[in-house]
Parts: C-alpha cells; sequence; structure tokens
C-alpha cells in the first residue's frame, strides 16, 4: 500500500494533527518516519492513506494548523517529497 | 489519620492514580525519544493530559500546557521570562514564596498591592491606584494561607486595557474554582499537579503562550540544532518527563472532570462553614474567615489565644489530625494580616473529607484549647 506522511515540527504537534484528521474521519498514526524518509534530527510524522491526502488537508486548514512537508511512502520503505 | 493538610499536597487519590503511576513504571519510558510502543504510550499518555488540562482550563491548543516538576517550577519559568533585573512588578499582599523569592533573586522592583483580606472590591483598588508603571503583574488566584480568593478576573481585565503582561500563580484554585485561560488573557498560569488536581508529587502545569526556557536540553525533536525549539510545549520540557507524575496527573484530572469543580468547591466550602462555625464555640479561638463565603475556598486559618500556632498543631499532630502551622512559605500574606508573629494553625480540606472528620478535629480542639494554658 501507499502512504502520504506529514511531516511535523514536534511529537505533540504530530499529536494534535493526527487527532483533527480522527475527528474528520481519517485514520491517522503518529510515528518516526522510515529510514529512507531524509529528514534529520527526530522528526515525528503522521501517515495517512494515500486516498486522504486532500481532506487531510482541508481538514488541516479548518483547524489552521499547519504542515510540515509531504512524502509519499512506498511499499518498500522508500519515499519522495510531494507538492500538494 | 486524620488529613487536613491537602492545601500542602492532597494525600488522598483516586484509586486510579496510584494506578495510571505504576503501569507507567512498568510499561512507559518518555515521549519523544524513539518510535517504540514504549515511548509511544508514553507520548499518547502525555497528550492525553495536555488534552485533559487544556479543557478543563479553556486553553485552545494541547501544546500551550507545559508540564513541570511542581507549581514552583512552573512560577519560575513564568517569572523568569517575563522579569528582569530593575522590573517594576506588581503583586499582591498573599504571594507565596514561589512567587516572591524568583522576583527577589532576579532583582526586581516589586511592588505590593496591600489590601484588606477576603476584601476583594479594595485589592482591586489597591492594583488599579498601583498598575500604572507595572511592566509585570504577579497574583495568586486564591491565597494558600487564608483561602482568600482574589478578584483576578476584574484584575486581569485591568492588566488587558493597560497592556501589562499577567501571570496567575493558580497553586490553591486549580481543579476548585473555574479558570479560563483564554479570557483571562494571561501570559501565564502556574498551577501544582498534586493538589487540587489530585495527581503526585513531582508534578505541576505551566500554561503559556511562549516564554524563555529555564532548563535547557534534549526534547526528543530538532535534535539536530544546538538551541532549544522555538515551540511549546518542547521548548520548556527539556530532560526525560515524569511520566508516573503525568499519567497519574491525566487520572486526576479526569477526576476533576468528572466531579466537576463546582461539586468540588461547594463540598470544600461546607467543611469550612461547619469547622468555622464550630471553632467559633471555642472560647479563644480566632478565625479568619470570609463573611461572603464566594471569597474562600477549603483553607481555613486560626489561632488558639496567643499559643505559637506550632504548638496547637503539634498537639492536633499527637491526636493524629494534620494540619500546618507557622507561616506556610508565604510571609507576605502573614504581614499582610498582621499574623508574621505568630502564623496560623491552617486546615485545608479536599473532596474526600468528610464532615465526621470536621468534628473529631472540633473536639480536639475544644480538649486542647482546655488542656494547654
Amino acid at each position: 500500500m501507499v502512504f502520504y506522511l506529514i511531516i511535523c515540527r514536534s511529537l505533540t504537534y504530530a499529536q494534535r494533527t493526527a487527532k483533527v484528521l480522527e475527528r474528520a474521519g481519517i485514520s491517522a498514526i503518529v510515528m518516526r518516519p522510515p529510514v529512507k524518509i531524509p529528514e534529520k534530527g527526530c522528526v515525528y510524522c503522521v501517515k495517512i492513506s494515500e486516498k486522504r491526502l486532500r481532506e487531510a488537508l482541508i481538514a488541516l486548514n479548518n483547524a489552521g494548523m499547519s504542515h510540515g512537508k509531504i512524502y509519499i511512502l512506498y511499499a518498500d520503505g522508500s519515499g519522495a517529497e510531494v507538492k500538494p | 489519620m486524620i488529613y487536613l493538610d491537602n492545601a500542602a499536597t492532597t494525600l488522598h487519590k483516586p484509586y486510579t492514580v496510584s494506578e495510571a503511576a505504576q503501569k507507567a513504571i512498568r510499561r512507559m519510558t518518555t515521549p519523544g525519544r524513539g518510535g517504540h510502543s514504549a515511548s509511544m504510550l508514553a507520548a499518547e499518555t502525555a497528550y492525553r493530559c495536555r488534552e485533559r488540562a487544556a479543557s478543563l482550563f479553556g486553553v485552545n491548543s494541547p501544546e500551550s500546557i507545559v508540564l513541570t516538576f511542581n507549581a514552583t517550577h512552573a512560577l519560575n519559568i513564568a517569572i523568569k521570562s517575563l522579569a528582569r533585573e530593575g522590573s517594576r512588578v506588581l503583586i499582591s499582599g498573599y504571594e507565596h514564596n514561589s512567587v516572591v523569592r524568583p522576583l527577589n533573586t532576579i532583582g526586581a522592583r516589586v511592588i505590593v498591592a496591600v489590601s484588606e483580606l477576603f476584601e476583594p472590591e479594595d485589592a482591586v483598588r489597591a492594583f488599579e491606584r498601583r498598575l500604572g508603571g507595572a511592566e509585570l503583574v504577579v497574583i495568586n488566584h486564591t491565597s494558600n494561607v487564608f483561602g482568600y480568593i482574589l478578584p483576578v478576573e476584574r484584575i486581569a481585565e485591568m492588566c488587558k486595557a493597560a497592556r501589562v503582561p499577567l501571570i496567575i500563580d493558580a497553586s490553591q484554585s486549580a481543579g476548585v474554582v473555574d479558570i479560563d485561560f483564554e479570557r483571562l488573557g494571561a501570559d501565564f498560569i502556574a498551577m501544582p499537579g498534586h493538589k487540587g488536581l489530585y495527581g503526585p508529587q513531582g508534578t505541576g502545569i505551566l500554561i503559556a503562550r511562549g516564554g524563555k526556557t529555564l532548563i535547557e536540553g534534549g526534547t526528543g525533536g530538532n535534535s539536530q540544532l544546538p538551541e532549544m525549539p522555538d515551540f511549546l510545549p518542547d521548548r520548556l520540557e527539556a530532560g526525560t518527563h515524569n511520566m508516573p507524575g503525568i499519567a497519574g496527573l491525566e487520572q486526576g484530572l479526569k477526576f476533576v472532570e468528572k466531579v466537576g469543580t463546582k461539586k468540588i468547591l461547594a463540598h470544600e466550602k461546607a467543611l469550612v462553614r461547619q469547622a468555622a462555625d464550630g471553632l467559633g464555640q471555642i472560647a479563644g479561638i480566632r478565625l479568619y474567615k470570609a463573611n461572603n463565603e464566594e471569597n474562600q475556598t477549603g483553607v481555613l486559618s486560626f489561632n488558639l489565644r496567643d499559643l505559637p500556632s506550632e504548638q496547637v498543631a503539634g498537639a492536633l499532630s499527637e491526636r493524629n489530625i494534620a494540619v500546618r502551622a507557622g507561616l506556610h512559605c508565604a510571609p507576605l500574606a502573614h504581614r499582610s494580616v498582621g499574623t508574621l508573629s505568630q502564623g496560623t494553625v491552617r486546615m485545608s480540606v479536599s473532596v474526600f473529607n468528610t464532615k465526621f472528620e470536621i468534628n473529631r478535629m472540633l473536639n480536639h480542639i475544644e480538649d486542647i484549647s482546655k488542656k494547654i494554658k
């Protein structure tokens, strides 16, 4: 399966992001990015289904929340930054 | 033991508090230190604690809930963020040493808005008179010595209008009196976890909009940078968290949320009323009680004749009744009321105290008053 990873500035912010998404009916998991994602220094992200990115960004925007970089995560653990 | 020293620390907690603390010791590490289940469980618990606190205290974002080790820690962060040497800082006459000592250490110019005990209108006037030129106001929501509820809402309005930063010490009011951070517009509100929030010792909360670091170190984020993150709560939470404490505090907050502060305050006021009525019947008792019950929480100070307060508290302790005597780390409050040399005997209740316990205390004080001459 393919997922999107929304990079967050802190663990707490990632948790808040996940809560906002869950309230919008979007399943979201807080996690450390896989090693192949080129983010340095104890970063956390929120993982969502590839089908829900657009909805997720709308939900975050409606909640007044910003987000960091977004990566697409492939099944083999590799990823690439995307510009939604 | 009949425990009536809840203004220091609530001894009796909901059983879920110790259960949660034990679970944290067995299963959790600390938030932001790895993606493994022990760290993530800690992260989820800490976040729930922030969410509950944010909900209880009218805070828009859980990130504004900074988890500290006690109210003194929280107040030190707040005061040292806003005051510097020579700052003109206006405080009430009922502040604790956790406010007075940091201000003294910084070298701030402290101005006391002197006002009468249990006279909120007098407090408002005192702040009005002194607010001009103040660079910071620090005010106790409720006096730890007398249970006096100061008119923080009105003083917060004044600070807002005059654009003077405000720090509220909610050590005695959190969990008992309603607090709405966003409505008050304060810059910081500091509180302990181990009193009216029924959490374990070693926990506290600072509600913040920003702030300067008191200590620096690992935060589990932005690790490549030599400086502390510029966002909350990470900026003000360096080092490993007190997870057993935070897990317990989360349950304490849940308990307060479930019972409700109005119900808790009503229960405590009823016990103080009972104690005051009973003490009023005992010859030689001098009571520090509000005429208007609205102005007092579950804390009641008294003295027996001119006896040293420690002597009376000692006699009660021998009968297995725990109260507090002396200055309660708040000499300024005693100076304001004229009890600096004698101190006071302070009884302070929690939601777990009963009428039976108050009756027992009254019987013993009556007996002590006859035996000690």
